[in-house]
C-alpha cells in the first residue's frame, strides 16, 4: 500500500499540468516587444550591478577638472563627454542606474503593498468597510500629487538637515502618495472575482473569510497585481527624475534627474550632459511600460486564444 | 427491509420556508424598496435519511433558492430548517464557529455549472483537498491518499490531480465537483442540476455515478432539477413546485402514474418520448407564469389553470393536503381522491 502511494505521488509530479502561469509565459515569450523591454530592463540591471567595473572612472570624481577637460564633448576617452565640474558623464549614468532601479522598484513595493492590502479588504468586505476605505482613497486621489510630494519633502528636509533620509525618503513618499489609483483598480477585480461561482463554493465547503481571501480571491487578481507593478516601476522612476530636476531630491545620490538639471543650465553649449542621462530615463521607463503592457496582454484571462 | 424502516428517519425538515428578494431602486442618497420578489413562499417538506428527495420546476420556482436558504448561502426571510434534529438557521446566524463547521461539513452542495464553481488557480488536488483542509488536519500522506481514493472513486485518474480545472471537460469537472464534495463525506448531499450543463451522452455517466455513491456511503441527496427523465431515473420522492410553492410531493412512481395537480399534469405530458410512432397528448397551458413580484393572491396556478375554478382558487392559497400513501397536492380541485 505504502509503496503504491510513493508511486502514484511520483506519477503526479511526474504530470504537472499547465498551469494559466505556463501559459502566460508561453504567451509572454510569443510577444517581440515585451521580450524588448525585457532585454532593456536586463541591460539596465546589468549595469547597475557591475556599476563600479564598467564605469571607467569612480563614483565621485572629476577626472576632467585637472586637466581642464570641464564640458568636453564626447571622445573615445570620455565616452559621453564631461560635464561643467569634469565628471566622466558615461560613469554618472552608470552609477545612476542603481539609484534608479533603487528608486523604481523600493517605491512599487510600498505602493503595491499598501493598495493590495486596501484594495483587497475593501473589495472582499464592502459594505462599511469599503466605504470608509474608498473615502481615504479618494482624499489621495484629490490632493494634487506632485505638489504634496514637494511640500513634504521640503518639510523633511527643512526638519533634519543632514538630507532628511536620502533617496530612501524620496522613496517613501512617492511610495505613500501613490497608491490610491492602483487600489481602486485592485479593489474593481476584487468586486469582479468575489461573485464568482467558486467563491460561493468555498463558502459552502467552510473555507474562513481569511482563507477565501488569500487562497481563492489574491491568486485571481495576482494578474493584475503584477502588471500594476511594473507600470508602477516605471512611473517611480519618472517621478523622482521629476523631483531631483526640481531640486527637490538627494543631493548626496547620483541620480539621472539631477545630471539633468545641472545640464540644463547649459544646453546649447554642452548637449551630451544633457542627452545622455535623459536617454537611460526613457530607456528604462520604456523598458518597463513594455514589459507592463505584455504581461498584461499575456495575463489576461480573457484574452486567451 | 425491516433495518431500512428502523432508521428511516428524517433527516432534513423544512418547515414554513419563505424567501423574498427585495427590490431597490438607486436614488441618488438613499436606496428605496419598491418591491419583493417572492422566489420561496413557505414551503414545508421532509427528507428521509438516504433517500433521494427530488425538487422540480421551471426554471425560476425557487428550487435553487431552496437549496441555497439551506446552506444558508442565502439568509431566509422566515422559517425554520431542522437538520438531524437541530435549527440550523438559528446556529448559522449565530456566532458559534464550531457549530457552524460542524453543519458545513455535513451538508455539501454540486453547483449547476462545472465551469464556474472550480477555482481556476488551483490544481485538482488542491481543489479536491480543500475541504479535508477545512476540516480535518491530516498529515499530507494521509491527505494524498484520500485524494486518490476520491479520484478513483468519481473514475479520474490519478495523473489528473496536479492538473488545472481548464483542462478537463464538463463532465470531468463535474465528477472533480462531487469529489470535492464527498471528501468530508457529508450526510447530506445538496445537487443542484448537476447534468443540466453537460451533454446528454455524460449526463447519464454522472447520474450513474451519484447513484452509485449513495449505494456506497449511505448519503442522502437532495436532487434539484427541471429535467423530468433524469428525476424518475434519480429519485426515491419528489416534490413539484411552482411559483415558490410545492403543488404536489408524491413517491416517484406514485407521481409519475397518477398524477393530481393539473401543473404536474401538464409538466408530465411534457417528457420527451423516445418512440416517434407514440401518440402524445400534451397539456398546453395557456398564458404566462405571472410575474413573481405580483403573485395571484390564491392558488398560484388559477391564472392557468385548465380547471374550473371558483372563487376559492382565487381568494386563498390552497394547503398541502395528505391525500393516502404519502401523496400531496395543493388543489381544491382534488381534494379528494
Amino acid at each position: 500500500m505504502q509503496k503504491i502511494l510513493r508511486e502514484l505521488i511520483q506519477e503526479k509530479n511526474k504530470t504537472k499540468g499547465a498551469s494559466q502561469w505556463n501559459i502566460a509565459w508561453r504567451r509572454f515569450k510569443k510577444n517581440k516587444t515585451a521580450l524588448a523591454g525585457f532585454f532593456i530592463i536586463g541591460i539596465i540591471i546589468f549595469m547597475a550591478a557591475f556599476d563600479s567595473l564598467i564605469a571607467p572612472y569612480g563614483p565621485n570624481t572629476i577626472p576632467g577638472f585637472y586637466s581642464g577637460e570641464t564640458r568636453a564633448p564626447p571622445s573615445s576617452k570620455y565616452l559621453f563627454g564631461t560635464d561643467y565640474v569634469g565628471h566622466d558623464v558615461f560613469s554618472q549614468v552608470v552609477y545612476g542606474a542603481s539609484s534608479a532601479l533603487f528608486v523604481g522598484f523600493a517605491a512599487a513595493l510600498i505602493v503595491m503593498l499598501l493598495a493590495t492590502v486596501v484594495g483587497v479588504v475593501a473589495g472582499f468586505y464592502g459594505g462599511i468597510v469599503d466605504n470608509i476605505l474608498m473615502r481615504i482613497t479618494e482624499i489621495f486621489l484629490v490632493i494634487p500629487f506632485l505638489l504634496i510630494l514637494l511640500v513634504f519633502l521640503k518639510v523633511i528636509t527643512a526638519l533634519a538637515p543632514s538630507g532628511g533620509g536620502g533617496l530612501f525618503m524620496v522613496t517613501l513618499m512617492i511610495g505613500i502618495f501613490s497608491w490610491a489609483a492602483n487600489a481602486r483598480i485592485i479593489r474593481g477585480e476584487v468586486l469582479r472575482v468575489k461573485e464568482q461561482e467558486y467563491i460561493e463554493a468555498a463558502t459552502a465547503l467552510g473555507a474562513t473569510k481569511t482563507r477565501i481571501m488569500i487562497r481563492h480571491i489574491l491568486p485571481n487578481v495576482l494578474h493584475v497585481i503584477i502588471v500594476l507593478t511594473t507600470l508602477m516601476i516605471a512611473t517611480a522612476i519618472l517621478v523622482e527624475a521629476g523631483i531631483s530636476f526640481l531640486g527637490f531630491g538627494d543631493p548626496n545620490a547620483i541620480t539621472w534627474g539631477q545630471q539633468l538639471q545641472k545640464a540644463s543650465e547649459a544646453v546649447k553649449e554642452a548637449w551630451w550632459e544633457g542627452v545622455f542621462p535623459g536617454l537611460f530615463i526613457t530607456l528604462l521607463v520604456l523598458g518597463f511600460t513594455l514589459l507592463g503592457n505584455g504581461l498584461r496582454d499575456s495575463l489576461d484571462p480573457r484574452l486567451r486564444e | 427491509m425491516e433495518v431500512q424502516k428502523i432508521i428511516n428517519k428524517e433527516i432534513l425538515e423544512v418547515q414554513n420556508l419563505v424567501k423574498h428578494f427585495p427590490i431597490y431602486t438607486r436614488g441618488i442618497f438613499l436606496k428605496k424598496q419598491v418591491g419583493l420578489i417572492h422566489a420561496v413562499d413557505d414551503i414545508s417538506f421532509s427528507i428521509k435519511r438516504g433517500e433521494t428527495f427530488g425538487l422540480v420546476g421551471e426554471s425560476g420556482c425557487g428550487k435553487t433558492t431552496t437549496a441555497r436558504s439551506i446552506l444558508y448561502l442565502d439568509q431566509p426571510t422566515s422559517g425554520k430548517i431542522n437538520f438531524e434534529g437541530k435549527e440550523i438557521i438559528t446556529i448559522f446566524s449565530s456566532k458559534n464557529k464550531e457549530e457552524k463547521q460542524k453543519l458545513r461539513r455535513k451538508i455539501q452542495y454540486v453547483f449547476q455549472n462545472p465551469y464556474a464553481s472550480l477555482d481556476p488557480r488551483m490544481t485538482v488536488a488542491d481543489i479536491i483537498t480543500e475541504p479535508l483542509t477545512i476540516h480535518t488536519s491530516l498529515p499530507k500522506k494521509e491527505l494524498y491518499q484520500k485524494l486518490y481514493e476520491l479520484l478513483e472513486l468519481v473514475g479520474l485518474e490519478p495523473y489528473h490531480a496536479e492538473r488545472y480545472p481548464h483542462e478537463f471537460s464538463g463532465g470531468q469537472r463535474q465528477r472533480i465537483c462531487i469529489a470535492r464534495a464527498l471528501a468530508v463525506e457529508p450526510k447530506l448531499l445538496i445537487a443542484d442540476e448537476p447534468v443540466a450543463s453537460l451533454d446528454v451522452s455524460v449526463r447519464a455517466q454522472i447520474l450513474n455515478l451519484l447513484k452509485d455513491l449513495q449505494q456506497k456511503f449511505n448519503t442522502t441527496y437532495l436532487y434539484i432539477s427541471h429535467d423530468l427523465s433524469t428525476v424518475r431515473h434519480l429519485c426515491n420522492r419528489v416534490a413539484v413546485m411552482y411559483m415558490g410553492r410545492i403543488v404536489e410531493l408524491a413517491e416517484t412512481q406514485e407521481l409519475f402514474d397518477s398524477p393530481l395537480h393539473p401543473y404536474t399534469k401538464a409538466l408530465l405530458s411534457s417528457i420527451p418520448i423516445p418512440d416517434p410512432l407514440a401518440k402524445k397528448s400534451r397539456i398546453i397551458l395557456p398564458g404566462e407564469v405571472p410575474s413573481p413580484i405580483n403573485p395571484p393572491i390564491g392558488c398560484r396556478f388559477e391564472t392557468r389553470c385548465i380547471y374550473k375554478k371558483d372563487q376559492n382558487c382565487i381568494k386563498y392559497p390552497p394547503k398541502l393536503v395528505h391525500i393516502g400513501k404519502g401523496h400531496f397536492v395543493a388543489c381544491e380541485k382534488t381534494k379528494k381522491p
